[in-house]
C-alpha cells in the first residue's frame, strides 16, 4: 500500500499508516466519550508552538540591538527588562529566579552552561538541545570552551576572550549575540527571526540565512 | 515552580533518553500523528486521568524494552512510536476506553478509508 506522491508514506508506509490511524481512533474514542474535547489537541500544540520556543529569546535580542537604552536595561537588569515589554516572569522563565544576560562584543564571546541541574531559561531559549545536558559537554565546555566551539563550528580568534557562565537554581545566564553586518535595514520583527537557540547559548553567531 | 503544566511536563522529559525529539529550540514532529499522540498524553494528564510521572516511568520504560529487542542504529526508530504504546496502555488501564471499543474504532476508521480509498479512484 503507498500513496504516490506522498513523501511521509515512503519509509515504512504499513507500520506509518498503522500508527496514524491507530492514534486518530482513539482521539476519536475519547472526543466522542466527552473525555476531551474536540480543540484540546489543538490547544496543547498551540501553547508548544507559541510559548515553548526561542520566541521570547529572540525578541528581546532583536529589541536590544535597536533599541540602546533597552539593551542597557536588559544588561543590567534582565527580569525589569522582561516586565517593561510585557513579558510576565514566567513567560520570561525567570520565575522567581534571576536571568542574567552576557553580551558578546567584539573581544568578548560568552558561552553558557549548567553544571548542577535544569538551570535552562526555557520560555526564553525554548527546548534545550539533547547535547547540553550532557556532563562531557559541560565539563569540557568549562576546561576548553575554544575547542568545544570549534567543535560546534564557531572558530574564534585567539584574541577574542571566551567568558564562561555557570547557570544555577539562582542565576540563569544565557548570551546577547552581536549583530551581524549587513541587517542595518532590518526591521525588529525580521531581526529576530534570525536569532537561534545556538546563539542565546554561545555556541553560535547570528548569521544571515 | 511552573507557571504551566504542559511547561512542567515537557521539561521534565528533558535530558535523557526519554527526551522527545527538538529542532531549534522546540518539538520536532516527522509526521501530524505524533502531534496527536503527544498533545493527547499531556491533555489526559493535565485532567488527572494519570500521574505525569507515570507515563514518563512507563516511556523510559518501554524505549528501554524496544532498545534491548533492536540494534540501536535500527532505522525503525520512532520515538512516537513508543510513545502511543504507553498512551494506549494507560488509557487501558485507567478504563478510560476499553480495548474493544477501540480496536472497533479502529476498524470503522479503516474501513471507511478503504472506501473512501475506492470513491477517489472510480
Amino acid at each position: 500500500m503507498s500513496i504516490p506522491g506522498d513523501e511521509q508514506f515512503t519509509y515504512s508506509p504499513n507500520r506509518e499508516l498503522e500508527s496514524a490511524a491507530k492514534v486518530r481512533a482513539l482521539e476519536a474514542l475519547l472526543i466522542e466519550k466527552g473525555v476531551i474535547g474536540s480543540e484540546t489537541v489543538n490547544k496543547v500544540l498551540e501553547y508548544f508552538e507559541s510559548q515553548m520556543g526561542p520566541f521570547n529569546g529572540a525578541k528581546l535580542v532583536a529589541k536590544a540591538w535597536v533599541d540602546p537604552a533597552f539593551k542597557e536595561l536588559l544588561i543590567q537588569d534582565c527580569n525589569e527588562a522582561c516586565n517593561s515589554i510585557g513579558m510576565t516572569t514566567g513567560m520570561s522563565g525567570a520565575e522567581g529566579e534571576h536571568m542574567r544576560v552576557a553580551e558578546n562584543t567584539p573581544s568578548v564571546h560568552n558561552l553558557i552552561i549548567c553544571t548542577l541541574c535544569s538551570c535552562y531559561p526555557w520560555p526564553t531559549l525554548g527546548l534545550p538541545p539533547y547535547w547540553y545536558k550532557d556532563p562531557t559537554f559541560r565539563a569540557r565546555a568549562a576546561r576548553e570552551p575554544r575547542k568545544v566551539l570549534q567543535e560546534f563550528g564557531l572558530n574564534l580568534d585567539n584574541s577574542i576572550n571566551i567568558r564562561v557562565w555557570d547557570s544555577s537554581g539562582q542565576i540563569r545566564w544565557w548570551v546577547l549575540p552581536e549583530r551581524p553586518a549587513g541587517t542595518e535595514h532590518m526591521s525588529e520583527e525580521e531581526l529576530a527571526a534570525l536569532v537561534t537557540p545556538e546563539s542565546m547559548m554561545g555556541v553560535a553567531k547570528v548569521a544571515l540565512p | 515552580m511552573f507557571t504551566r503544566f504542559e511547561h512542567f511536563a515537557a521539561s521534565s522529559l528533558m535530558g535523557s533518553e526519554e527526551s522527545p525529539p527538538r529542532k531549534n529550540g522546540q518539538l520536532s514532529f516527522q509526521r501530524s500523528w505524533e502531534q496527536v499522540a503527544f498533545a493527547i498524553a499531556i491533555a489526559l494528564s493535565k485532567k488527572g486521568h494519570y500521574e505525569w510521572e507515570e507515563f514518563r516511568q512507563n516511556l523510559i520504560s518501554t524505549i528501554g524494552e524496544w532498545e534491548s529487542d533492536h540494534d540501536l542504529a535500527d532505522p525503525t526508530w520512532n520515538y512516537y512510536q513508543r510513545w502511543y504504546t504507553v498512551l494506549e496502555k494507560l488509557v487501558l488501564e485507567t478504563g478510560l476506553v476499553d480495548k474493544s471499543e477501540l480496536d472497533e474504532k479502529l476498524i470503522n476508521l479503516l474501513s471507511c478509508e478503504h472506501l473512501h480509498d475506492d470513491s477517489t479512484e472510480s
